[in-house]
């Protein structure tokens, strides 16, 4: 049957309609000046197909109560792919290790201090995940020749314009420091400024991407604003706390791990369970926390992040059980920014959610 | 100069910015030539010539083709590439002024709104979407970078990314056709004259007459919808409003959208605290690794 429509030729001088980008006019003989005429368009971009359903076995119509058109979705989910959580973790766990380095550097002596040399592995967990999380983040844009973009502007009202100034000061400062703090005279000291700087930047690079998702018309985000932002930052400070936990054992690391690491994951789980608590005061809205995949996955993120802080707490001197705590810390910590994308798109998705939300603000 | 030249050009970008300082600039300073649609839903006969109008005018691709089994809407959605949809409502329910039993069609042709506070232009970390002279919400093709915060910043579900284009697309008001002093291509074609357009101010008093007309007719559910910012305070009004006669939902538009910047300082106030929170943890971290190197 498909083949036969391919036979015909619908217009002798014109392209075959089957095989155009879907305008269905000769780009040849059709002057390409419309508003949208340049949206590279193929024909295998079937956007709506994915609402297309099996028929219905009875006629549906809209509810008098509580209506919705459809059942549809009334907001967008994001285009984003997981591209974009993997960067609020590798960020976030880069940022909470600036801070911590610059604190550590605070408190150091002298460049041969045990004290100082952990600072300075802060600062290359720092370097690697900034600049890696950029790399996912531009990876992930539909122009990624474009990311410079971003710059052109400073807008306050967006948090994601926001984010980029904070990266671009995490990364760069970041990246000095570790090039420069051991070294001696002028440049040493540039490198210790920088250090500090980096601790400042970093602190809002680990955070700010619970601003930007809480700063959507998402409604399960939208609702619990107040407490994706703090969630965030203990998870990011929960990861680095594991990753320094991975790469380094000695007791000065475990002294400040032991602390950052239960501080950070305790906070984790308690703004998860805020979060989830003050989502829940519009049913509607706090199901997606506990419905399909993303439940499960926001769940299980909870639960790792708890077994890491057991692990850790009743670790005492063995290696071993400290290493696996660090895992389950990191692994939490991912889970929970995959959980918050995956949740906020089924949320987007849920017309009910956004009319339950607005008629009882 | 074709589109293509213009916006592939780095001469483009340059002329795009200074075109960018001018629309801000106008944005604050000159709201008094806002022109925008008034659809009103009792008008409209559901047969989706603004939606043809709308591709044809703008050479939009299509989305394929589907059926979605619900109703004549086959369309569904707004899209990066469906800027008029027209929504079919069926409710097992008379409407006041109609004699078809304890049924009615309702249809309503949905396009965005151009909000006078618009989400997705303050999420843009680009700056590419602009509010024109007209007072309408316009996405810069030559500058988005497709970063797809507008599609979850929009509370009406409108902007949308495509996935080979990868940038944000959503109506322009024709700002094409409105330059050149023409109405946009889906009020020009309406038959029935749902869609209409003209300066704000004047759409004003022909929807508000038109409320009253038909409550004095007798369809007391007439109400408009998004027609300023007292009804609608979270998007101070819409560019773009309407005339239903059902509750926004059943149009699958949301009852009171906000515009996710206008909460933003909650989110940035706890993030101000845990940030905070976070060095005073991280200096005394720090202090206990003193104790532990001596």
């Amino acid at each position: 049957m498909s083949t036969k429509v391919q036979e015909i030729t619908r217009y002798p001088d014109s392209v075959d309609p089957v095989k155009t980008d879907g305008r269905d006019v000769d780009r040849g003989l059709a002057d390409l000046i419309g508003e949208a005429s340049h949206q590279n368009a193929e024909p295998k971009d079937q956007h709506i197909q994915e609402i297309a359903e099996a028929p219905w076995r009875n006629v549906p119509s809209v509810a008098r109560e509580d209506p919705t058109y459809f059942d549809r979705p009334m907001l967008k989910k994001s285009v984003w792919s997981p591209d974009i959580p993997i960067y609020y973790f590798l960020g976030g766990a880069a940022g909470a290790a600036l801070t911590l380095g610059a604190a550590l550097q605070l408190v150091s002596r002298g460049h041969y201090d045990r004290v100082r040399q952990l600072s300075e592995a802060c600062h290359w967990i720092g370097i690697v995940g900034s600049t890696g999380g950029a790399l996912f983040l531009i990876h992930d844009l539909g122009r990624p020749s474009r990311f410079l973009y971003m710059m052109r502007v400073f807008r306050p009202t967006s948090p994601m314009n926001m984010g980029v100034w904070i990266l671009a000061g995490a990364a760069p400062t970041a990246i000095t420091t570790g090039l420069l703090i051991n070294r001696r005279g002028i440049w040493g000291r540039i490198g210790e400024v920088t250090g500090y700087a980096s601790g400042v930047f970093g602190a809002a690079l680990a955070g700010y991407t619970g601003v930007l998702v809480s700063n959507t018309a998402i409604p399960v985000w939208q609702q619990s604003r107040r407490w994706v932002p703090v969630m965030f930052m203990a998870s990011s400070a929960a990861a680095a706390a594991s990753v320094i936990d991975l790469i380094s054992a000695d007791e000065v690391t475990r002294s400040v791990t032991r602390v950052f690491g239960a501080v950070g994951r305790a906070a984790e789980i308690a703004a998860t369970y805020k979060t989830e608590q003050v989502a829940a005061a519009i049913p509607k809205v706090g199901e997606a926390l506990h419905r399909g995949g993303p439940g499960a996955l926001w769940r299980l993120a909870t639960v790792l992040t708890a077994a890491s802080l057991g692990v850790s707490f009743f670790a005492g001197k063995s290696r071993k059980k400290v290493v696996v705590a660090g895992w389950l810390g990191a692994a939490g910590s991912l889970c929970l920014r995959l959980a918050v994308h995956y949740v906020g798109n089924a949320s987007a998705l849920d017309p009910k959610a956004s009319f339950h939300q607005q008629r009882n603000a | 100069m074709s589109p293509q030249s213009y916006t592939d050009g780095q001469l483009g970008a340059v002329a795009a910015q200074a075109l960018e300082r001018r629309a801000a600039r106008d944005d604050t300073a000159n709201r008094s030539g806002r022109k925008g649609f008034f659809t009103d839903t009792t008008l409209c006969i559901g047969c989706k010539a603004c939606e043809v109008a709308c591709k044809q005018w703008n050479q939009l691709p299509d989305d394929g083709l589907i059926f979605t089994g619900m109703s004549y809407d086959n369309t569904a959605a707004l899209g990066a590439s469906t800027w008029r949809h027209v929504a079919f409502v069926e409710r097992p329910v008379a409407l006041s002024t109609q004699d078809a039993g304890a049924f009615s069609w309702l249809f309503s042709s949905d396009v965005c709104k151009h909000c006078n506070r618009a989400g997705c232009l303050e999420s843009c970390p680009t700056g590419s979407i602009v509010r024109t002279e007209f007072g309408s919400v316009y996405v810069q093709p030559d500058i988005c970078n497709g970063c797809g915060y507008c599609v979850v910043s929009c509370p009406f579900g409108v902007i949308d990314r495509r996935e080979s284009d990868g940038r944000a697309w959503k109506c322009t008001l024709c700002y094409d056709r409105l330059k050149g002093g023409m109405e946009p291509a889906c009020a020009k074609a309406c038959p029935t004259d749902s869609i209409k357009f003209g300066d704000m101010e004047e759409l004003l008093r022909t929807a508000r007459a038109r409320v009253d007309g038909l409550r004095e007719q007798g369809m007391h559910e007439a109400y408009l919808y998004g027609d300023d910012a007292a009804s609608q305070p979270g998007t101070e009004g819409l560019n773009a409003f309407f005339l239903l006669v059902e509750k926004p939902e059943a149009y699958n538009l949301p009852p009171d959208p906000v515009v996710p910047t206008r909460n933003g300082q909650d989110a940035w106030r706890s993030f101000a605290f845990a940030a905070v929170g976070m060095i005073a943890t991280a200096i005394g971290s720090a202090m206990a690794s003193r104790k532990a190197a001596r």
